[in-house]
């Protein structure tokens, strides 16, 4: 939004907003807001975080409350249904310092042509995930699957790690059960699986605790076959939906996967075949999955992009007749200096990636407003697992999975009628991704 | 209507007339003037100077400007009827004729349409006043700081603790109160801030119609029409009372108790109100002869009387306290209470009409401004009320709050609760009571110059068990109470040097209402109680002029207008009487009984959390005096048991 204080000086206040209820015309929802500000002669683009207090029928008002280190602004739209556009598209506000002197006063006005798309780019529904993202979904429904999975990169040694515990309810009604496995991929050889399970869940605090293998909020302990792992996790950064938080939160699709902690980092040990990994802030991830089981077929990748940001990727073919059909579905979401992109409903944005899903290469592009993204994946042969295991409906599916992928990131802003390359990563073995299918046939094997 | 220049007759018009004329072949020499409203001027109040009606009449159309359109209106209607009837009486246009057809035609409006002689003479006087007018010698005393902003300056959207809505006896208080707890408190005030430097300088009648709502044309309807002033700026009507303050009778106190369920024990706020405003007996030194030859006349009645008790600590006597005090002398909440609130922390937004109150699930969320025709005069906001209306909602200023105080006075309270969907209670707007006043004027042999001296010097308290106070009020030229009788030469014979002039309030019963939302239409209509009161009234003022040596009391009444003893007088029909009310309340009463009171013992609005009212339109009954300090005290009440200390 554009403006202009009362004595003439210009204020741009740009906004992302995160809004953790139901968004209704009828309801009263606090959003999340955070953005950055500028006022001539006061403040110079800095940063603003706050809330919006959306209530556009119940109070007739949509208040904005910000604050910076400095400065505070305070305004709201005062909704006329006599003009309800004029009223929407207003935002008369003061700012004041931290004292609470008054510093300025203005006038906001939000152009519907210019402003209304990277708006409802920016309102994104929130991140409440619940209590505890990790705790388990299951109650006792079956034919669901639930995972909780986490992977990392040891920096020092060039190994990849990947721990997946597994909660089956098979569909036929028999007893759920855990089982899951562990796999380190050394940079200097062939990749080490050992599996656990299975096992009846234990219940207690922890959100999964089976046999000898136990993943708490901040712990990860277990052994499997020939590894043995004690690790901590620490940081991680907000929830990354790759998938709709809705449709997380009201279990609607299929299956849906969340990265829990996409940034986080681990220290402790990991043991397999008499080596030992000593890992000291090791860059990873923690991510779900509940649902009814395995996509048809799948390709995942987490990219760890350094300072914060990530890359996480989902592309996936449903089991569901008809669905089977249709190309695979990218969802993807990039943090880059803690804002997602692209903004709104992921799932919405699907439609404007293509996904090429092949071994050892993968790729997925799009473009969303003015950027577009070009993701190129490689799964080492000799550094890629093919794990085979068994959906709550007993149909079986094999992924193949590499911490020690790479993958290429790029992307470009489009700017004075051409495009212009605006950030590129390159994960050189560093990347996490696989690619998974209950038919062998169907993935293609893409030219090495 | 630009005015003509005064002089020589030419053209064709007065001329012509005066050529054909028979009636001008001889004698007077007719007015040589062709403005219509100089003629009328120069007929109504028989002034035989054309120049003189003129400067009169260029007065008038200034004043006219400052008027509502109905009052303008009203204005050249009756001027049309003047001029209709000298066509009818004397065949030719007003500006045409001779003092003595001039006479008659006034005399014939006068005694077919007294209404419409009266308010034209009315008008006229109050122009013609500025003529007499002396401005107050020595330098202007500097007025306190109060944090003023004006509207157009306030931020758009701001927040407080408490919004005040309006800045006058009631408001004040309670801005000082809240602000004093620590409250962030804004008061909003329509009007202007008026300073002691402007009431200097500049005749009373123009700051008269700068001063009151309306220009200070205010009528209640009903059988006969009541006007009613109320004044408009920061102060409120304490801006232009007369510094009368009278405590609350007991008896009052013991029937608000008893009747309405008030809690309040008022003796001590009343105190305290009283230190406030410095409330002292007048002393005599400034009084005016008017005042003397009240006490002179009750003395020799033995009847009680005596100074009364004012807010004007150092008062000089200048009868201006209707228009503002140029000595800065009356201790109005401008000077007295708001100084206090404003160091305290309060802020006064003016120019800013309290559109609604914002009310979310039944409970205050602050207030809707919006800028008033004062705004426009402030500057800062071109163009005209019209367009200032015009403003769409995301104009107008929002001041979010969890508390918002009325006190807009008895005549606009019910229409902003009413704008805010708060005005469901049945009794809200009714029980409006004036306290209707009546004047009368005792005709002495030597000067008295009732303008001299204290406005409201003396009170009469003799009667004031039968619900009747008398005060000796003067009053500058024009904008006094007392209107002499007769209109053209009649009028002219009255010497007002010579006139003492007294008033009278009578207590009366819930009788008038208040209707509308965005202006308020008034009505009232006197009951047989207040009627036998004001006979009573007037008979007794007379009784206490003829006492001190009035060889004529001019009455008022148009069945009896001049009186040579006060017998017979309380017999006299009231038809035609002019009556004015000064101290309007009771139409957000106050009290126990939910079904009667819109407003409950603590000053709440029933029917919603976070509204308070605290003004005189909370009054459960007619207070029977000057009701300032009952006001004060009350507000001061609801404040304290608003902010938790009572």
């Amino acid at each position: 939004m554009t403006g202009t204080t009362r004595d003439g000086r210009p204020i741009l206040l740009r906004l992302d907003a995160v809004v953790d209820g139901p968004l209704v015309p009828w309801g009263e929802v606090t959003a999340r807001a955070s953005g950055r500000l500028t006022v001539g002669g006061l403040a110079d683009d800095v940063p603003v975080t706050g809330t919006i207090e959306i209530a556009p029928l119940t109070r007739r008002r949509i208040r904005y409350r910000l604050s910076s280190g400095d400065h505070r602004l305070d305004g709201w739209k005062s909704i006329d249904p006599r003009r309800p556009v004029r009223s929407m598209t207003t935002l008369p506000v003061t700012i004041s310092s931290a004292s609470g002197q008054i510093a300025a006063e203005g006038v906001l006005r939000f152009d519907l042509r210019r402003d209304l798309l990277p708006f409802l780019g920016g309102l994104r529904p929130g991140g409440d995930a619940g209590p505890d993202p990790l705790a388990s979904r299951w109650r006792g429904r079956p034919g669901r699957l639930e995972v909780w999975y986490s992977t990392l990169s040891d920096p020092v040694s060039g190994a990849g790690v990947w721990i997946h515990h597994e909660l089956v309810a098979p569909a036929d009604g028999s007893p759920a059960y855990t089982h899951g496995w562990a796999a380190v991929f050394p940079a200097d050889g062939p990749p080490v699986l050992g599996r656990f399970g299975p096992d009846p869940l234990r219940p207690g605090a922890h959100p999964f605790s089976a046999g000898e293998v136990t993943m708490g909020p901040a712990t990860l302990t277990g052994r499997a076959g020939d590894l043995g792992w004690r690790l901590t996790r620490s940081g991680g950064g907000d929830v990354l939906y790759t998938f709709p938080a809705w449709a997380w939160r009201r279990e609607i699709l299929p299956a849906a996967q969340i990265v829990t902690a996409p940034a986080a980092r681990f220290t402790g040990t990991v043991s397999y075949g008499g080596r030992r990994l000593d890992l000291d802030g090791a860059p990873g991830a923690t991510a779900r999955i509940y649902g009814h089981g395995n996509a048809r077929t799948w390709g995942w990748l987490h990219a760890d992009l350094g300072g914060g940001d990530v890359l996480e990727i989902v592309a996936a073919v449903s089991t569901r007749p008809g669905l089977n059909r249709l190309r695979p579905l990218p969802l993807l979401r990039l943090r880059v200096d803690g804002r997602d992109w692209p903004a709104g409903d992921p799932l919405l944005n699907a439609a404007r990636f293509t996904a090429r899903l092949g071994l050892p290469h993968w790729s997925v592009r799009g473009r969303v407003g003015d950027r577009r993204i070009s993701v190129t994946v490689t799964l080492p042969p000799g550094q890629t697992l093919a794990v085979d295991y068994a959906d709550p409906d007993g149909a079986p599916a094999v992924c193949h999975n590499s911490e020690r992928a790479s993958a290429t990131v790029v992307v470009e802003t489009r700017a004075g009628g051409r495009w212009r390359r605006e950030r590129e990563w390159r994960l050189d073995g560093t990347a996490h991704a696989e690619i998974g299918s209950r038919d062998a046939g169907a993935v293609r094997r893409s030219p090495p | 209507m630009t005015p003509a220049p005064p002089g020589p007759a030419s053209g064709r018009g007065p001329d012509r007339h005066r050529d054909s004329c028979p009636c001008h072949g001889v004698g007077p020499v007719p007015f040589p003037t062709r403005s219509a409203i100089g003629a009328a001027v120069g007929a109504v109040l028989g002034v035989e100077d054309p120049a003189e009606a003129e400067r009169v009449a260029a007065r008038l159309r200034a004043l006219l400007t400052r008027l509502p359109w109905a009052a303008r209106a009203g204005f050249h209607a009756g001027i049309g009827v003047l001029e209709a009837t000298s066509w009818l009486v004397g065949g030719g246009p007003l500006a045409g004729l001779g003092p003595q057809r001039c006479d008659a035609v006034v005399r014939a409006v006068a005694a077919r349409a007294e209404p419409v002689a009266f308010a034209l003479k009315t008008m006229m006087i109050m122009a013609r006043s500025a003529d007499r007018w002396v401005p107050e010698p020595g330098e202007t005393s500097r007025d306190p700081w109060l944090d003023c902003v004006p509207v157009t300056e306030w931020p758009r959207r701001s927040t407080a603790d408490a919004v005040v809505v309006g800045s006058g006896a009631g408001g004040a208080v309670v801005a000082l109160e809240l602000a004093r707890r620590g409250l962030r408190t804004v008061v909003v005030e329509e009007g202007r801030r008026f300073t002691t430097a402007d009431f200097r300088g500049r005749p009373p009648v123009e700051r008269f119609t700068e001063l009151y709502r309306d220009g200070g044309a205010t009528v209640a309807l009903g059988r006969r029409p009541v006007l009613l002033p109320t004044a408009c700026g920061v102060g409120g009507t304490t801006l232009v009372n007369s510094g009368t303050c009278y405590r609350t009778p007991e008896a009052v106190q013991d029937d608000w108790r008893r009747r309405w369920g008030l809690p309040w024990d008022l003796d001590p706020l009343l105190d305290e109100v009283e230190r406030i405003l410095r409330v002292a007996p007048q002393p005599l030194g400034v009084l005016g002869r008017n005042g003397e030859l009240a006490l002179l006349g009750a003395a020799r009645l033995g009847w009680r009387a005596a100074p009364l008790r004012r807010n004007a600590p150092g008062c000089r006597g200048r009868g201006e306290c209707v228009a503002g005090c140029p000595s800065g002398a009356k201790y109005g909440v401008h000077l007295s209470v708001l100084p206090g609130a404003c160091a305290a922390g309060a802020r006064i937004v003016t120019g800013a009409r309290a559109e609604r109150i914002l009310v979310e699930r039944g409970r205050a969320a602050g207030v809707v401004l919006s800028p008033s025709g004062a705004a426009s005069a402030l500057g800062g906001l071109p163009g005209t009320a019209r367009t200032v209306w015009g403003l769409s909602g995301t104009d107008r200023t929002e001041i979010l709050a969890p508390v918002v105080v009325v006190c807009a006075g008895a005549l606009q309270t019910p229409l902003l609760l009413r704008r805010s969907g708060l005005g469901d209670h049945p009794h809200l707007g009714r029980n409006l009571r004036i306290h209707p006043a009546v004047s009368v004027a005792g005709v002495f042999d030597e000067p008295v110059t009732a303008w001299r001296g204290v406005l409201q010097s003396v009170g009469i308290e003799e009667l004031h068990g039968e619900g009747v106070l008398i005060e000796a009020t003067g009053g500058p030229p024009g904008l006094s109470s007392f209107v002499p009788p007769g209109v053209g030469r009649e009028l002219r014979s009255v010497d007002g040097d010579r006139l003492a002039v007294l008033g009278a309030m009578v207590a009366d019963g819930p009788r008038g209402r208040v209707y509308g939302r965005r202006r308020a239409l008034l009505r009232y209509d006197l009951g047989p109680a207040e009627a036998i009161r004001l006979r009573r009234a007037i008979a007794a003022m007379a009784e206490v002029l003829f006492a001190a040596g009035a060889r004529e009391v001019l009455t008022g009444l148009p069945g009896r207008p001049r009186a040579h003893s006060a017998d017979l007088l309380a017999a006299v029909p009231l038809d035609g009487l002019h009556l004015a009310g000064f101290h309007p309340t009771g139409t957000a009463r106050m009290g126990a009984p939910e079904a009667a009171c819109p407003v409950d013992p603590g000053g709440r609005l029933r029917g919603v959390r976070g509204v308070w009212v605290a003004d005189a339109s909370v009054l459960p009954t007619c207070p029977t005096v000057n009701p300032q300090l009952t006001v004060m005290a009350m507000a001061l009440a609801i404040a304290r048991r608003l902010s938790g200390r009572a």
